[in-house]
């Protein structure tokens, strides 16, 4: 079953159920990965329903598909969607955290700056911390997971050109935070 | 990847946080449990309904290669009969699609006098298929090489439908409700008068 591809296994998988593990070994990792960015230790639980869900709707899958990542990262963005206003919080903490870090790897040049690390790290957490769902999604999955826009768009059923607008108006708010280029460093 | 969205790649968790190792059973006590829920799923077959047609085939096992393959049905597999008659192996098998089905058979001629349409050149039933996205549903089959006998068209009774035939000349009329349609986000004219999609 190695050579074949996810949409094979999936097709296998209707008449076979066991066929399924094939597709939790290819992708559960990266799957994973992906939650425990989104929605830190809730991420154990939330990756057996991911594929619960694909599980259930394997036999809509598109065929034409050989790759079945988008697909998993689609249903993963659904299950996690629920928790927009927690991941809000988690990314303000990732600020403070990161301003920590800077603040301790290079006190000498804190010290010389005029402003504190901390304003603008959560400065960048500000802009996106209540940014609507869907675009919140798409900005994630494009810059932390790194997925071409034909991916995104299949993971999210939606038009590559909503992908790409929904990215621009991300740029846009984080453009006015405009870090410092000095500080984006480490 | 343009600058505006760097410092938000900076702050992915696993680039703030120091290296967590994690937990390394997660992903085996998850492929567990998934495993196990999916072997106790109850069954996926369906009661047979109290009516349902037996379609003849000279060859019944390429018919239902089709009909999955081309056509997206899905077999009862654990309902298939096999059997030697008449020096070769024949099969009852039953596909359904939604909550219908059809039985699959080897034409019979002396029991039951039915006739394949390849031997009659005719055919005495047509098969009305009700689809979830006809859309996708046509642009695989004909992907898969489905003679279609009846262009894909908004029908003014408020169905999208088309017709094909299968390997040895049964027909098959799938169609979606423009409720349907509708429902599922899709675009259908105010006043259908038979044109294309």
């Amino acid at each position: 079953m190695d050579e074949s591809t996810d949409a094979a296994v999936i097709a296998a998988s209707i008449d076979d159920p066991s066929c399924f593990s094939e597709l939790f070994d290819r992708h559960a990792r990266v799957i994973f990965r992906y939650l425990v960015r989104r929605v830190g230790p809730d991420a154990d639980d939330l990756l057996g329903e991911v594929f619960r869900v694909a599980f259930e709707r394997r036999e809509s899958y598109d065929s034409c598909r050989p790759d079945a990542a988008p697909w998993l990262y689609g249903i993963a963005t659904r299950v996690v969607s629920k928790q927009r206003r927690s991941e809000g919080r988690r990314i303000k903490a990732m600020a403070r955290y990161a301003a920590q870090r800077a603040g301790a790897e290079d006190m000498a040049e804190r010290v010389a700056a005029s402003t504190d690390a901390s304003d603008d790290w959560s400065r960048v957490a500000d802009a996106v911390a209540d940014l609507p769902s869907a675009e919140w999604d798409t900005l994630l999955l494009y810059v932390w997971e790194e997925l071409s826009y034909e991916q995104i768009a299949a993971a999210l059923d939606i038009p590559v050109g909503t992908v790409r607008s929904r990215l621009n108006r991300a740029r846009a708010r984080l453009r006015d935070t405009s870090l410092p280029s000095e500080r984006m460093g480490s | 990847m343009s600058d505006e969205l760097e410092p938000l790649r900076q702050l992915r968790p696993d680039n703030v946080l120091p290296a967590d190792p994690g937990d390394p059973t997660v992903l085996s006590r998850q492929k567990e449990q998934l495993m196990s829920t999916i072997a106790h799923e109850p069954e996926t077959t369906l009661q047979l309904p109290d009516i349902y047609p037996r379609v003849a085939y000279n060859d019944e096992f390429a018919a239902l290669d089709y009909l999955v393959s081309v056509f997206g049905f899905t077999e009862l597999r654990e309902a298939r009969m096999e059997h030697e008659w008449d020096g070769r192996t024949q099969m009852h098998a039953w596909v359904r699609m939604g909550a219908g089905v059809v039985m699959i058979s080897h034409a019979n001629h002396d029991v039951h006098r039915i006739y394949s349409p390849s031997e009659l050149g005719n055919t005495t039933a047509i098969f009305h298929v009700k689809v979830h996205d006809i859309d996708s549903q046509y642009a695989k089959a004909v992907a898969q090489g489905a003679d279609v006998t009846m262009e894909l068209e908004d029908a003014f009774y408020g169905e999208r439908r088309y017709e094909a035939t299968d390997l040895e000349g049964h027909r098959w009329h799938f169609a979606e409700s423009h409720d349907a349609i509708r429902a599922r986000g899709g675009e259908v004219p105010d006043d259908p008068q038979g044109g294309k999609p």
